[in-house]
Order: C-alpha cells, then structure tokens, then sequence
C-alpha cells in the first residue's frame, strides 16, 4: 500500500481504467474513465475470460487499485503504489459474479465504483478477503504471550548454562547447550523484534573480522565453538556472562517490545528459510553437530505461528492441508534422525537419499508456505 | 613457409567405396539442414502459440488463459508467414522457433544440440506411485508449458509471482526442449516398476580410464534442458523445480554450451579445439534412426512401453586443457585423427571427407589408436555400433590447482547400450587421449517415449 506522504494531496484524481478482453473477438467498448472523486466505472461487456485492464493513475497522488468482490470486500486483483501519471496492466481471469473498482488514493477515503455484474455460471480467479491491521492484533497479543512464556524458559535453561561454564563443567555445559539454544530457535517469529538482542544471543560470525576469533562472536554458537573446540572454562566465561546478560536484558524488555504486525505473516515461511539455509546446509553448525535438532526447533517455532494464525487463515488459504502435512513429513524425517540415545545425526553425516529427502521435504514446506506471508500482508481498506 | 588449408597437397592414397554406403555417409551432418526434423522445429510461432492455447484449454491447467493471451498478442504482432520468414523473423529477434512439444518421440532428441543445455538429474523422493505419476504429470504440464510459451496467470493477493520473471512477463519458449529420461534406480521396487525396467538399463558401467564420482552419477531422472540461451534454460530449470518440489530432489547438475560453427557453417568444436560429432548418423533418415535410435515395437525383451523411446548416455568428461595445449598440434591430431584447422580426417582435406580406413590398413597416416578411428571403424561389423551423438562443452570455474574446470558433457541416444555404447567406449580404453580427459560423472538413462496428446504425460506407459 502506498506510504508516500507527509505533502499535501491535491484531490483532482483521475483513474481511468481501460479493459481489454483478451481473445480475437472484435474490441468491445469498456473503456472506463475515473474522474475526480470516482473510482472505475461501469465497464462493459460483462462477459468472463480473460483480461488485462489498463489502469491509469491520474491524480497526482499515489494510489493503489483492487479490483473487488463488492459484496465480501473480498481482493480479486491489486496494483499497489501507482505513482502519479502512470499506467499498468491488471491482469484477470473474471469469472462470473460481481466486480468493483476500489481506489485508494494516499490521504483520502477509499472510493468504491460502480459494480458490474457477469453472469452465467464460469468460475475464475478467486477473490482474498484482506487481512486488515485490526485482524492481527490479536493473534500479535497471543504470539506476544508464547514468546514471554519462552523467555522465562530461556532464562532458566541458559543460566544452568553459564553456571556450568563458571564453575568449570564443560561437560554438563555442553549438555546444558543444546536445551537452551533450542529454547531460544523456537521463538523464531519475534527475531525481527528483538533486535540487536538476537545477534547478540544468536549471532553468526559471518561478516566479523576474525570469524570465530572475534570479540565480537558471542551468543550460543559462540559458546558452542567454544565447547565443541576444546577450549578452556576461562576462554569462555566472558562469553557465557555475556549471553546471560542478553538473555535477562531480553526478557526484561520484551514487555515493552511490540511485535511488527507484517511479521507474523512473513514469518511462517522465514523461519525455515533460515533452517534451510543455515542449518539443512550446516552452514550453523559450529561444533555441536545439533543443526537437525535447531531445524525441529524451527519447525515447532512455524507451527506455534500457524496455529495462531489458523482463524484467519483457514478461510483463505485452500492449501492449508498441504502445509500441515509437509511439516508433519519434514518433522518426522528429521526426527529419525536422532539416535536413540538422544544424540543427533550431523548433516554432513547424512548418507545422500536422506539429505534429499529431507531437503526436498523442507523445500515443499517452504513452498506451500510461501503464499502465507502475501496472503498476511496488512491491507488498508478503507 | 605458410601452409593454409587451402595449399594442402591432394592426399595421395586410393579410396574405394565406404563400407557404410557413400552418399549416406557424405551427407553434412542434419543439424545443419534446414528439413526433416529442422522444418517441424521452424513452424511459424503464431501456429504454434495458437495450437498451444487449444491445447491448454483442454488440458485445463493454470496456464490456459495464459496461453490464450500469447495467441492474442502473436496475432497483433505476427502475419501469417511461411516456415522460413518466420525462422527468420526469430532469429533477426534473437530466439529460436518454438518446438513441438508433443510426438511420437521427445522432441530434443534428434534435434541438433542446442547453444545452451542443463543436465539435471533428480532423485526421486515422492512416496509411492501415486504421487510418482503426479510428478510425471507435473513436469509434462510445465514441459507443455514452458516450450510453447505465453504469459503466467496473475495470483492476485493470494501467493508469490507464479513465474520467476526472468524471461520477462510473456515467456518466449527460444527454441527450448526439455527430455526426460530415466535411470535404473527408479525401477528398484519403491514404486513397483521392477518388471516394467527397460532390458539393458543398468547403472553406468565404470570404463578403466574413469574416474566416476558417485556424488556426480545416476539418478532417477534426468532432465536436460536446452534451448537458444542460458536465461530460458534457467527459467525452465526454476520452473519445474518449483513445481516439483518434495517429488524430487536434484542429486546433480552441469550446465554446457555449444559453440557456433568456427569457422561459420563448420561442425561446432570442443574445448580441446576440434570440431565435434562430424560423422553422425543422419537424422532425417527414418530407417537409420529405427535401426540405431528408436527401440522399436516389439522388440526382443524390452517391456512394451518402451517403443519410441532410447537409451541415453551421459558421460561428464572433465578435458585437462592446459596440458592439452602443451602438446604438439601433429600430437593431437594424431590422436583425434583429424586436422585441428578444417576437421578433416588425416587422410582427407574436407571436413566431410570419409576416411579411407582400408587404404591405410597399418595406421600410417590415420594411426590405429586415434580417436576416430577406434570409436567408429566404419566397418560393416561395427555400423550397428553407431551412435547419436549430442554433445556440449562445459565449463565452470577451477580445480584444486587453479586448473580451469571444463570439458565435454558427452551425450548419446541409442537403441541399446551394450551394443552401441559400451562397444564404442571398449574400442577406446587406452587410446591416446585418456591421458588428457577423465570422466567423472553421467549415468545410463533411457529416454522416455513421446507424448503423443494432452491426456498423455511423460512415462504413462511405464506407469500402466
């Protein structure tokens, strides 16, 4: 949606809106001209197929436009952030139902055209009622809730962690790691919203001078290069003091912390995109071999996410089914993979067909999930 | 003293009739005509894109309205034209004719190697059969798809862009095929297909001068997909992994080029500076292609549904190019048996000259070890031998000693391996030139039969 502003808008607005059907048949007249005030028209011939409108942002603001089911408010089709004095095609498949142009033009109410009915019985591109702002506070308060509940885990089994490190146990400290740092992998959706606390609890030392000899390398993988690199309690009690500290400074701001509307959404794909990326390639493993175990962690962090947004979603998303049972399959082909003595297979060490068929498994994933976060994308619609 | 190809002295040795009959074998190769298998690619693109939005109609499928749209806009912007304009008219726009996708056998076989290619082969992980005939299904779609071209259906608010956009917001199809052919493993019993496995698919057999690495062999199904440039064969590569995803899972990939004719008009030359596959069997010769390509109907031992189809090799043969370039240029020719300059055989002065193998029965011009030589003896035991060959150069980035990583993505189609294949690549073990190439990769596929209507998809037999 179109964010430009801060000018004044001068309201001399005209959006003409040119169809044309895509067939052989003769041109037809729809040309549909929006002058100040008005969105759309009434735009003839009604009949379905294909089509490509020819939209034309004439006032001298930016707007986006929706075609709309008038009815349910529903969102055929949208061209957002139309710059003043441009044109763009919107392409549609109309089926038979009832259509309307809506404007929304940056600082001004929204206008709704004339509706134009198609008749007949021909099915074509379905129309999405818009996820508004008001729609996710809720399921923000909610993930807000699970996300504090974490913390307080997170505290504990991180501060079991540093006092192993202290007092000189890195055996029970390299057992402590693991429950930890997959504490903290669950909460994947609010890493947005913490921060520079994530990088500080969970950072990476791609990108520092000196890799994983950094000073500035700390957090968990820090400390599991330590642990897992034969390096002594004394090397790594300043580490471990310090994840403590972001963990309790964490936990203590988060009250005040709000969580970006926009990433609930985007989350229920990013989350295993970042397991795809770091840790099905390895690329986060740093010593413990556990990147198997942060991926499960990741996908129960997905799944939390999911079953929050399931009120929304169910109505809108058709493939729901899908996503429900990739992760089921994702989940259970990572799960085989832990030894029964609870220890967990590293990447590397997966013989070919099961490193395929647990990419492929987290790449159908992340496929039916994709549509998700467009689908979450708060609308403004009035 | 300067000797240019044209001064070379007439060669002096009898030459009697070849064994293999002349006329067929002095025939340029077909790739270079402009009928037979050529015409059926240069159909005018209006004709294909509309017999393409029909044919999406009735299949159904998301891109239907797609298709429909392509037909509008080549309306506006093609007249009717005749085969050759329209050939014309594609390559003044820097792409190539549409390819039929649908026949009696895949389209990218017998054409003549495209400029760019991919290699992929995929191992699959769908469970069961059902969901194997649904990826079969998938990847025909797409396949239909992508080779006929138009622009992909909108999603509105509900998904990501339903194309990669790199071909911009119609797709051209540039001449692209995309074969599909199979290997041994898919018949190992996850998907109950161990009685329907074409007689003589095995895994690829290790030659001694190999060096094959597992990680880089086999596979279930191989996909290559060529077409007139890298973005079009990238933008079917995405595409039907997109919409494959969890049915299969790519095990391994090389991408090849063929270069242009240098000079223009002259058989394209490897990465060892030759030119490459001048002595193919003609294309345009039905007999032939049933004889050497095409398992035929009915034919001894092979389940029925592998009529129409053909066994393809792929060898990846990494080419040790700088120690090539430092060995004398009579050296290498002695061990290709071809000049470097025109192509012609040692004992002819024309890239199309046959070699008069019989006049030079001890090797004293065309030694007996050169790689002509022992991998087509033009002989009448060993015409049953011949193969297609298809190949591509490769080329990609450097070894663990800076060496440049390139060689030749070797493919052939065949009727049978055994005879065909593996009697030529026994011919060679030891030749000369094993000391400058290694192969290291490929597989034993076989080449699924056409697919003949919109009901049909890739490997329906097979699944019958």
């Amino acid at each position: 949606m179109p964010v430009r502003g801060g000018w004044l808008v001068a309201i001399s607005l005209a959006l003409v809106i040119v169809g044309s059907a895509c067939s052989s048949a003769p041109a037809e007249s729809n040309r549909v001209a929006v002058s100040t005030g008005a969105c759309g028209g009434r735009w003839q011939p009604s009949t379905p197929g294909w089509r490509t409108f020819e939209v034309y942002n004439g006032s001298t603001a930016g707007a986006e436009v929706e075609l709309i089911n008038p009815a349910s408010g529903a969102i055929y089709a949208l061209i957002e952030g139309m710059g003043p004095a441009t044109t763009r095609p919107m392409r549609i498949d109309l089926g038979s139902g009832s259509y309307a142009f809506r404007c929304l033009i940056e600082d001004t109410d929204a206008i709704t055209g004339p509706v134009t009915r198609i008749p007949g019985h021909r099915r074509g591109a379905s129309a999405i009622v818009p996820v508004t702002i008001a729609d996710l506070l809720g399921p923000a308060r909610e993930y807000h809730a699970y996300v504090t509940a974490g913390l307080r885990v997170l505290t504990r089994q991180t501060g079991t962690l540093v006092r192993d490190i202290q007092r000189g146990d890195l055996a029970a400290a390299r057992a402590a790691w693991l429950p930890a740092h997959l504490t903290y992998e669950r909460l994947g959706a609010a890493y947005g919203t913490f921060g520079d606390f994530d990088n500080k609890i969970d950072g990476r030392p791609d990108g520092l001078a000196g890799g994983v000899a950094s000073p500035h390398f700390t957090g968990f993988y820090r400390l599991e290069y330590g642990l897992w690199h034969g390096q002594s309690a004394a090397e790594l009690r300043g580490p471990a003091g310090r994840l403590a500290r972001a963990v309790r400074g964490l936990r203590a701001a988060f009250p005040q912390m709000e969580i970006a509307l926009l990433d609930l959404g985007l989350r229920t794909h990013e989350i295993l995109e970042n397991a795809l990326q770091f840790q099905l390639t390895g690329h986060d493993d740093y010593g413990s071999g556990t990147t198997l175990a942060t991926t499960a962690a990741n996908i129960t962090g997905t799944r939390e996410l999911l079953r929050i947004l399931h009120p929304l979603l169910i109505t809108r998303y058709r493939n729901l089914p899908a996503v429900d049972s990739s992760l089921d399959l994702l989940r259970r082909l990572v799960d085989a993979e832990r030894t029964p003595g609870g220890r967990w297979v590293p990447v590397r060490n997966l013989g070919t067909i099961t490193r395929e068929r647990i990419d492929a498994a987290a790449g159908q994933a992340l496929q039916v999930l994709a549509p998700i976060a467009v689908i979450f994308e708060p609308r403004r619609t009035q | 003293m300067t000797d240019g190809p044209d001064a070379r002295r007439p060669r002096d040795l009898p030459r009697g009739p070849d064994a293999l009959g002349e006329a067929e074998m002095r025939r340029p190769p077909d790739e270079l005509d402009s009928g037979g298998v050529a015409g059926q690619a240069h159909r005018p693109a209006r004709r294909s894109f509309l017999r393409g939005a029909i044919g999406a109609g009735v299949a159904g499928i998301a891109a239907g309205g797609a298709g429909g749209v392509a037909a509008g806009y080549a309306y506006r912007s093609s007249p009717p034209a005749p085969a050759a304009d329209a050939a014309a008219l594609a390559a003044a726009q820097g792409r190539l004719p549409p390819v039929a996708f649908q026949g009696s056998h895949q389209a990218g076989i017998l054409r003549p190697p495209a400029p760019q290619t991919a290699v992929v082969s995929f191992d699959v992980v769908a469970q069961g059969r059902a969901e194997l005939t649904d990826l079969l299904r998938t990847i025909t779609s797409r396949a239909r798809f992508l080779t006929r071209g138009g622009t992909p259906p909108p999603v509105g608010i509900s998904a990501p862009p339903s194309d990669s956009g790199i071909l911009g917001p119609t797709i051209v199809p540039d001449g692209l095929t995309i074969t599909a052919a199979v290997g041994a493993s898919l018949f190992d019993g996850r998907y109950g297909l161990g009685p329907q496995r074409p007689a003589g698919l095995t895994a690829m057999l290790p030659f001694p001068n190999d060096a094959l690495d597992e990680a880089q062999c086999q596979g279930d199904l191989v996909l290559q997909i060529s077409g007139g440039h890298a973005d079009v064969v990238l933008h079917a590569l995405r595409d039907i992994t997109r919409h494959t995803r969890g049915g299969m899972q790519v095990r391994w990939r090389i991408d090849g080029f063929l270069s242009p004719g240098r000079p223009a008009g002259t058989t394209p030359r490897n990465l060892l500076g030759f030119m490459d596959g001048i002595a193919n069997p003609g294309v345009t010769v039905a007999a032939q292609m049933n004889r050497l390509v095409w398992v035929q109907p009915g034919q001894a031992g092979q389940p029925a549904w592998t009529a129409g189809g053909s066994y393809l090799v792929v060898r990846l043969i990494r080419m040790f190019t700088e120690f090539w370039d430092r060995v004398a240029i009579t050296e290498q020719e002695n061990m290709i048996g071809r000049r470097r300059d025109t192509g012609a055989p040692l004992d002819g002065n024309n890239e199309f000259d046959i070699p008069d193998y019989a006049a030079d029965p001890t090797g004293d011009v065309i030694p007996l070890a050169a790689h002509m030589r022992l991998a087509n003896p033009r002989t009448q035991q060993t015409a049953s031998s011949r193969i297609l060959r298809r190949a591509h150069n490769y080329d990609r980035g450097i070894d663990e000693v800076g060496d440049l990583d390139m060689g030749l993505i070797f493919t052939c189609y065949q009727q049978d391996i055994k005879r065909q294949f593996e009697a030529v690549q026994k011919r060679l073990i030891g030749e000369p030139l094993v000391d400058y190439i290694s192969p290291f990769g490929g597989g034993y596929f076989f080449a699924l039969p056409g697919v003949t209507d919109n009901t049909d998809f890739l490997g329906k037999g097979m699944l019958a």
